[in-house]
């Protein structure tokens, strides 16, 4: 039996899905619900003038792929029945929920970028250099403060000394 | 022959020997480090060189391509930790050599194949470039459609772990190429009044989310993962008597690799699998493969590496990318003002004539390198996480700010992350995405002027015999993942 026939069942057994895939059709429902509303603004778009024809104006194209899209997203709840080794991969990969730590990370990097304009580029490197390694859990803090000084330090002697890249001051030019 | 030397030339002034062999050691280095990549590393550097002389920007990212090939098979035979995809067949038998107490033999033969199969294409690469750049000169609006529509659709045969989910990132990236400004009918499409919006997404940030930040996130769950290490004080070249027994592996290889690699969409993963089961199938000991044999790190690593070079030939003939990678030093022609197609060897010969010599060197410095640092690079491994991601996103940061100075663009370097991130667990890969957004203004374009020419009429495109040649190669590959399947059908049934 091949490797294909012996996860043939591993999707549906694992998701409670006999004929369609939960997981996939909501993936699809997400990409429907965007190219829906992609389709729906491209229908606001101006019209070109005449003289140009219908095949010229500008929401042909994304009206094209929009389509393509459908159909492509269409297939993808059923997938599994298609190509079951490959589906199965990917609910091993996915199967486990975003863990904690994770989403920690994505909140750390959306406030560091939040404040980053403000508080400039030096700053945002130390805090980032800083912050990062101790929410990993590093707890050689003696290392995570040298690292967090020495880092940000290279990188803009390199960047903004020698390749005379614009650093935004942010905070730093209040103190001036 | 002009143009060659000049290209040479070029390359001999010391500020851009540097440059490259500054990109061969950050290649190895990204290749030997599980988790950083080549496309990762060549989209963090793109905006840094923005202000360094373009060919040699160019010329570094190609060099980095070549070593970040090799630089995964280090830590593939050291620590069965392949640090790049194309190198997880060069682990199957490179960390059994290794085991058995041969890690620098099985270093040597990596390397020593990989050079092999990096000059075999590099040669193919020097005369089909012009060839290929000759033919596509002659193709009008209409032929391009078809080529780019058909190199879209190899995305379905692209290696990954699945072939819609491809396609449907191939699609998305193309729809996010349509933001901006509708150079036809000058209309803004999708701006939402933001007014960053109406240049479109630019593609360095994108990249740079997509490669580095989705990869920091998934990494953020493995900060606790031990490797255990081979030692390997360097690594031992294969002797003379050896490589001859295994010239017929290594010049299968190379061609097998640089036919793929020139495959628009297919890279140097497909190429490593195809030369492992290849030098397999026709090996006279194919039981010892998977032991620690030498075929089995020879075939993969001058696939890998022949690939590589393979995928420059699409890539500066037809500015049709050959690979992820190569998408990328696509994105950076662009972004230094160069035209991508069969016009760059025709306006800037020097240029890929220079990308030339880059790989050529970059594959006697690999070498270089990995006879006096293979255990340099395989300490890399140990470098903690805790602090290698954290310096990756400051790169990300600085780069995707560097760029044209504008917040706007961080936020969409971490979205792109983000979003880049989910997609990966849900089985999509960020490169057919980043063809799709690459090759999305030439598939509009040469629509819209085919549908002019051909008075609004689709099926007039089928007047060209070249067209209907592209669409016969599309349907075939879209097809192509289901041919398994279909086989095994209709395969009549054996009794054991």
């Amino acid at each position: 039996m091949s490797d294909e026939k012996k996860t043939f069942d591993f999707a549906p057994k694992t998701l409670g899905a006999g004929f369609i895939h939960k997981k996939d059709l909501v993936l699809a429902i997400i990409l429907v619900a965007f190219g829906a509303f992609m389709y729906y603004e491209a229908g606001k778009f101006p019209e070109a003038p005449a003289i140009l024809g219908d095949t010229l104006n500008a929401d042909v194209f994304p009206k094209m792929l929009i389509t393509i899209l459908f159909i492509l997203v269409a297939i993808i709840p059923f997938e599994f029945k298609l190509t079951p080794a490959k589906i199965a991969k990917i609910d091993k990969d996915r199967g486990d929920k975003t863990p904690p730590i994770t989403w920690i990370s994505i909140l750390l990097l959306l406030t560091i970028v939040s404040f980053a304009e403000f508080l400039g580029a030096v700053v945002t490197m130390f805090i980032t250099c800083l912050l990062l390694p101790l929410v990993w859990g590093e707890r050689n803090y003696i290392a995570v403060a040298i690292y967090s000084v020495v880092f940000p330090g290279f990188v803009y002697l390199l960047f903004n000394k020698l390749l005379g890249l614009y650093f935004n001051p942010g905070i730093l030019e209040l103190l001036k | 022959m002009e143009d060659v030397i000049r290209g040479f030339v070029l390359l001999m002034e010391v500020q851009n020997l540097l440059l490259i062999f500054g990109g061969v050691l950050v290649g190895v280095l990204v290749g030997a480090l599980p988790g950083l990549s080549s496309p990762m590393a060549i989209a963090l550097l793109m905006p840094f060189t923005i202000s360094l002389d373009p060919v040699a920007s160019i010329s570094m990212m190609a060099a980095l391509y070549c070593a970040g090939t090799f630089g995964g098979s280090i830590t593939a035979i050291l620590i069965n930790a392949p640090g790049a995809p194309p190198a997880v067949a060069t682990a199957l038998d490179g960390y059994q050599m290794a085991k058995n107490g041969e890690p620098g033999r099985a270093l040597g033969l990596a390397a020593v194949s990989s050079v092999l199969g990096g000059i075999f294409a590099i040669v193919i690469f020097l005369f089909a470039t012009p060839l290929l750049a000759d033919i596509a000169l002659k193709f009008g609006p209409v032929e391009y459609f078809g080529l780019s529509v058909f190199a879209l659709s190899m995305l379905a045969a692209m290696s990954g772990k699945s072939s819609i989910r491809n396609l449907v990132a191939g699609a998305l990236g193309v729809f996010v190429s349509t933001i901006g400004v509708h150079l036809a009918t000058g209309v803004e499409r999708y701006d939402f009044d933001i007014q960053e919006l109406t240049e479109g997404i630019k593609f360095v940030p994108v990249l740079i989310g997509l490669f580095a930040m989705s990869e920091l996130l998934a990494q953020s769950k493995t900060l606790n993962n031990a490797v255990e290490r081979m030692s390997a004080k360097a690594l031992r070249l294969p002797t003379i008597a050896e490589l001859k027994s295994l010239k017929g592996t290594i010049l299968r290889s190379s061609g097998l690799g640089t036919f793929i690699g020139i495959l628009p969409a297919e890279g140097s993963t497909v190429a490593a699998m195809m030369g492992y089961n290849e030098a397999k199938r026709f090996s006279k000991t194919p039981e010892k493969f998977g032991t620690g044999c030498a075929e089995g790190i020879v075939g993969p690593e001058a696939a890998n590496n022949a690939a590589a070079g393979g995928a420059m030939v699409p890539t500066l003939a037809l500015g049709i990318p050959g690979s992820g990678t190569t998408a990328l030093i696509l994105a950076a022609l662009v972004m230094h003002g160069f035209r991508p197609g069969p016009y760059l060897i025709t306006e800037t010969p020097h240029l890929v004539y220079a990308i030339f010599g880059a790989m050529l060197f970059a594959n006697f410095a690999f070498l270089g390198i990995g006879l006096v640092g293979a255990r340099f690079f395989s300490y890399v491994t140990f470098i903690p996480k805790r602090f290698l991601w954290p310096s990756v996103f400051v790169f990300s940061l600085i780069g995707s700010y560097a760029y044209s100075s504008a917040i706007f663009d961080v936020w969409v370097m971490l979205l792109s992350g983000i979003i880049g991130y989910f997609a990966l667990r849900n089985g999509f890969s960020p490169a057919p995405f980043v063809m799709g957004l690459i090759l999305g203004k030439m598939v509009e374009e040469t629509f819209t002027q085919s549908m002019v020419i051909y008075e609004s009429n689709f099926m007039n495109f089928f007047d060209s015999g070249v067209f209907i040649f592209f669409v016969i190669l599309t349907v075939i590959s879209l097809s192509s993942p289901f041919w398994p399947q279909i086989r095994a059908k209709f395969k009549p049934k054996t009794v054991e």
